[in-house]
């Protein structure tokens, strides 16, 4: 499968980027490592006019300490150079953890974290050569009303395989979206829409340009489960943060359309304690907590299984962390 | 037993591999590096309807596009068949998803990429039948007039009296198994480019495990004789059983090549990969045992429904079971019954470990569950029942070397059998499984393999032979055996192989024959040389030709080594003399049996296991392995099969699946397709058992494919175990399977 055809616009600043999207943005798909991006062109998965290097741009690099404590991470860093950041490893080892287990080294050293926050969802009937969807007519994804894996939803079911979000929004982290009109500033955990179409608020002339991780003392674990050590998309991961005062948050990967803060389970081990019957609770709960999940790639019923396998591992690690 | 010290001088070295440092530098040419002058680039296109009518193909978009030289149909050669009853392109009816219908030529690959769209089909979609449920349920679509119910070819075989064997049986236990279709997963992609300019002469750059049998489907396809078909492979990014014929992309890139006048590579396109490759289909198997009271095996019965896919291509799979069914056990009688059932998917081959790798996965479970159903340990119930030294199988099949008994004596030993089986904690578990591989096999095929060694003026040898290396080390311990006859080292020796035109017959490397059938060809082919030199030597010396000794690149007298002569000064009196001799060895080698194997090497593992109650993952924790392969002639590449086979076959009952839906492979991607990587490779203890068969060269037997027929079966018998069940009865063991498993259970 080659490349389709397209323009290549390697901007010199953010704003003469952010002009290129105002002008043209529904053209345009924004261009980090190309680890994901190009596979779907191959795939004619997205045919954009214009592809839009932001790699290079200096407003997306860099990781800066502010004087609070907080992290502002630029979205163009490689997840390479974020899991083996100083001060990443420092003050969240569990998000640096996060950043390794992304994919192989050989794509870290070119994915950046923009990317995999935007990471496209996935499906087996979207993610495949074009020959291969039109055989089966296409799907929700590429613009007909169809949708092979459930056959009666309007909204697709395509998973966010991304493995950084989880472990970000249990940080209470922010974006900043950049337009050619202004900034906005939201929290990670609104960003995400359980649509597998649009998956994100993002508006097509917007670029997300930066993550600020605010300080915390809590405890904060991530586990990623997956077929193969080294290389592979997650079945299920989980983020999972505890304060000393025992408030709890935890938040799933992979395992539908959008990341899930699960609210039952997080409430259970904040209000009544990790004792292992505690535990075992919310990991119950965890498995009512996930709503309505699809057989895609893993079975509906191994999906819950593993969300209470991942609350149960993460709850107990939490309790057992020096 | 292994060699006596002095014995030999290269064999039994740990000789790494020659071409070792060409391919881990990059510098090893595969058939997609070759780039031919005016070469174009060609496309296939491919049915997107699992069963649809060709109401019509409109070319005419496709031609008018700049850069493209040819578009070609069944509509341009209805006649050329890819096997029996199987057109080349689908004629009226395409009958899975992927079969080829038309095929485009182009000046560069996106041209011909593009070119496919604009090719106008008209389809009639028609019923599917795609899974061997929907074919063989009431009222499915007949997928070929020829085959009512949608049953293709049938195999029955009975050998000595299953009958009274089940008579005299005091209990007879029964079980049913399922293996999915699964992919080769061949590190280098399909490729094929051809240059059929000439209309007498066709030559098809390709990988292959065998040049013989590509140029005879071609030759019988195309209209040639099989000499004017030259098959050309350098370096082959493995096999597998996957590159055993020729698949459709060879043929079309010749008529592409014909039609246009110029070279046509075609190489398969990422998920293409996946919609032509011919691996394993799903399979179900019934295993019945009848057994006596005190543990005798009395009759062995399998039944097995294939899913061949939408034409009968290789039927060789269908006969082979029966046979290798009666290689293991001493019993009353056998009694095989297979079929192959037509479904509109891609039609089907093999997998790596043969047919026999997926049917041992569920037999030896069923083989330790016969145990435990009479007591007794499945080890003592393999050993009890286990073939001997000059056994005779009911099939036929004489075992004139068989260290069966010594394997399952050492992994039993080696592995703690005695302290862990039955007494390991829940969730973990330990599983054995035999085998028995032939080295090498009559049957579709006359078998014969042929080498030439010419022996340069310098000393150095050139050996021309037939066998592909596609990743097994073949020429490496081809070098070793010639140095050895010769005295010289495997570095003097330099393979010439990989052109039809140029070397030697030979039937390839399939069925686990490169070792046994090309090993004895060379030596005796080094032979003939070896002896054409000592007649020379025999004379300078003034000694007979049986007082000669050749090794450490020297020859002398076994009286009085310090007159020797190097190899080197040895070959040059030999052809600076009046006689002027220049030296080559012929050799060749065939069985002397009329069917089977003429020697099969056997084998035994234990695994052990653990599985996560909470996921189903299943861990190996360690193999403990061995293996009867005659003489170990390179350990360490013994070693290197015996990792490489581990691994795949641990793979393929715990990962390897494809996924479809209405006939179409829903994970055709390495990505999708999960193949464990070395991080999920157990700890593998090797025991090699050298028996020193009589026929093998050196006394050698294959190890080609005999260890991975075993893995699958300790590996499987071992999850069964850890799970306390008698039967995992599917393949891959997946995590959600093993859940599954877990939710049906009681408590």
């Amino acid at each position: 499968m080659l490349l389709p055809a397209h323009d290549y616009v390697k901007p010199r600043t953010l704003e003469e980027g952010l002009g290129v999207l105002s002008r043209s943005g529904a053209a345009v798909r924004l261009l980090g490592g190309g680890t994901d991006v190009t596979f779907n062109m191959r795939n004619r998965l997205m045919q954009p006019a214009v592809l839009l290097s932001i790699r290079e741009l200096p407003e997306l690099l860099g990781v800066e300490e502010w004087p609070d404590g907080s992290l502002r991470i630029g979205a163009a860093c490689r997840l390479a150079d974020l899991a083996a950041h100083q001060a990443v490893n420092s003050r969240h080892p569990a998000l640096a953890a996060a950043f390794k287990a992304v994919a192989s080294s050989h794509v870290r050293n070119m994915a950046t974290l923009g990317g995999n926050l935007n990471l496209d969802t996935r499906c087996w009937y979207a993610n495949q050569t074009q020959e291969w969807r039109a055989a089966k007519g296409g799907c929700l994804k590429t613009g007909v009303d169809a949708c092979h894996v459930v056959a009666s939803v309007k909204t697709c079911v395509a998973i966010n395989n991304a493995d950084t979000p989880p472990a970000l929004i249990a940080l209470d982290a922010t974006i900043t979206l950049a337009s050619a009109g202004g900034r906005r500033t939201l929290r990670l955990a609104d960003y995400y829409r359980a649509d597998g179409v649009t998956h994100t608020v993002r508006r097509t002339d917007e670029v997300l340009t930066e993550v600020i991780v605010p300080p915390t003392p809590d405890r904060l674990v991530f586990i990623k489960d997956t077929a193969r050590l080294g290389i592979d998309f997650a079945y299920g991961t989980i983020a999972a943060r505890r304060a000393a005062d025992g408030r709890t948050r935890l938040v799933l990967g992979s395992l539908g359309p959008a990341p899930v803060v699960l609210r039952r389970a997080a409430v259970i081990a904040t209000q009544r304690g990790l004792a292992d019957t505690h535990i075992e609770e919310a990991a119950e709960a965890a498995r009512e907590d996930l709503g309505v999940v699809s057989n895609l790639y893993t079975p509906a019923a191994y999906k819950r299984d593993l969300a209470r396998e991942l609350v149960r591992r993460a709850l107990t690690a939490l309790r057992d962390m020096p | 037993m292994s060699a006596k010290p002095g014995e030999f001088t290269v064999i039994g070295r740990r000789q790494p591999r020659l071409d070792g440092f060409e391919k881990v530098s990059g510098r090893a040419v595969y058939t997609d590096d070759i780039v031919l002058p005016g070469m174009l680039h060609g496309r296939i296109l491919r049915s997107p309807h699992p069963r649809a009518r060709i109401v019509s193909i409109d070319a005419s978009r496709a031609l008018a596009l700049p850069g493209v030289k040819a578009v070609i149909s069944s509509r341009d050669f209805p006649d050329v068949l890819f096997s029996e009853r199987q057109p080349l392109f689908a004629r009226d009816t395409a009958n899975y998803i992927g079969e080829e219908v038309a095929a485009v030529a182009a000046v560069d690959a996106i041209t011909a990429e593009e070119a496919l769209h604009l090719i106008d089909v008209t389809w009639e979609p028609l019923p599917a039948a795609t899974t061997l449920r929907e074919a063989l349920r009431n009222g499915a679509p007949r997928i070929h007039d020829w085959a009512p119910g949608n049953v293709g070819p049938t195999h029955e075989k009975d050998y000595g009296d299953p009958d009274l064997g089940f008579a005299e049986s005091d209990l007879v236990v029964e079980d049913q198994f399922r293996t999915p279709m699964q992919h080769n997963t061949l590190t280098e992609f399909h490729v094929a480019l051809a240059d059929w300019s000439k209309p007498e002469k066709l030559t098809v750059w390709t990988p292959t495990q065998s040049a013989p049998m590509y140029q005879q489907n071609l030759a019988k396809g195309l209209g040639l004789t099989e000499s004017q078909v030259r098959i050309v492979y350098n370096n082959i990014g493995g096999a597998f059983t996957g590159r055993g014929r020729p698949k459709p992309h060879h043929f079309i890139a010749a008529l592409l090549s014909r039609r246009t006048g110029r070279p046509v590579k075609i190489r398969a396109a990422g998920d293409e990969e996946f919609i032509m490759f011919r691996g394993s289909g799903e399979t179900q198997y019934r295993f019945r045992t009848g057994v006596t009271r005190d543990g005798r095996i009395k009759a062995i019965e399998m039944d097995i429904t294939f899913d061949s896919g939408g034409h009968a291509e290789w039927v060789m799979i269908l006969w082979l079971p029966a046979a290798v069914m009666n290689w293991l056990y001493h019993a009353k009688g056998s009694r095989y019954r297979g079929r192959f059932i037509l479904t509109n998917s891609v039609p089907k081959g093999s997998h790596h470990g043969g047919i026999f790798g997926r049917i041992s996965a569920g037999w030896m479970q069923h083989m330790t569950r016969v145990a435990e159903a009479i007591g007794m340990d499945p080890a003592e119930f393999h050993l009890l029942n286990a073939m001997d030294p000059g056994d005779t199988g009911l099939d036929g099949t004489h075992f004139a070397s068989c260290g069966l008994k010594e394997c399952i004596r050492a992994v039993v030993e080696r592995s703690g059998w005695k302290q862990k089986y039955g007494k390991l904690p829940r969730y973990r578990g330990i599983g054995i499984g035999i085998g028995a591989q032939a080295s090498g096999s009559k049957g579709a095929a006359n078998d014969t393999s042929a080498a030439m060694v010419k022996v340069d003026g310098d000393g150095l040898v050139t050996l021309f032979t037939g066998i592909p290396d596609m990743g097994q080390g073949s020429h490496t311990v081809m070098s070793m055996i010639a140095a050895e006859v010769l005295g010289i080292e495997p570095a003097d020796v330099r393979i010439v192989a990989g052109d039809s035109d140029v070397v030697p017959f030979d039937w390839g490397a399939f069925s686990q024959r490169g070792t046994f059938m090309t090993g004895n060809a060379v030596k005796n082919a080094a032979e003939d040389a070896r002896k054409q030199l000592a007649a020379v030597a025999a004379q300078l010396f003034g000694v007979p030709e049986s007082e000669l000794r050749f090794g450490a690149r020297r020859v002398f007298p076994a009286s009085s080594p310090q007159k020797a002569l190097s190899f080197a000064q040895l070959v040059g009196k030999t052809f600076n003399s009046p006689e002027g001799r220049y030296v080559m060895g012929r050799g060749f080698f065939n069985s002397p049996r009329a069917f089977g194997p003429l020697a099969c090497s056997f084998g035994a593992q234990v695994a052990e296991v653990e599985v996560d109650p909470a996921t189903g993952a299943v861990k190996v924790l360690k193999v403990t392995a061995a293996h009867d392969i005659g003489r170990a002639l390179n350990p360490l590449g013994v070693e290197g099969q015996l990792d490489g086979q581990v691994f795949s076959g641990m793979s393929q009952v715990l990962y390897e699946e494809c996924k479809t839906d209405d006939g179409q492979v829903l994970n055709p991607s390495r990505l999708e397709y999960k193949l464990p990587r070395t991080w999920e490779l157990p700890a593998v203890e090797y025991i090699l058992v050298e028996t020193i068969d009589p026929y093998g060269p050196f006394g050698a037997k294959e190890v080609g494919e005999g260890p991975i027929v075993v893995t699958m079966a300790a590996i499987a018998s071992a999850v069964a175990n850890a799970l306390g069940v008698g039967m995992v009865e599917e393949i891959p063991m997946t995590p959600w399977r093993v859940r599954a498993v877990l939710d049906r259970m009681p408590g």
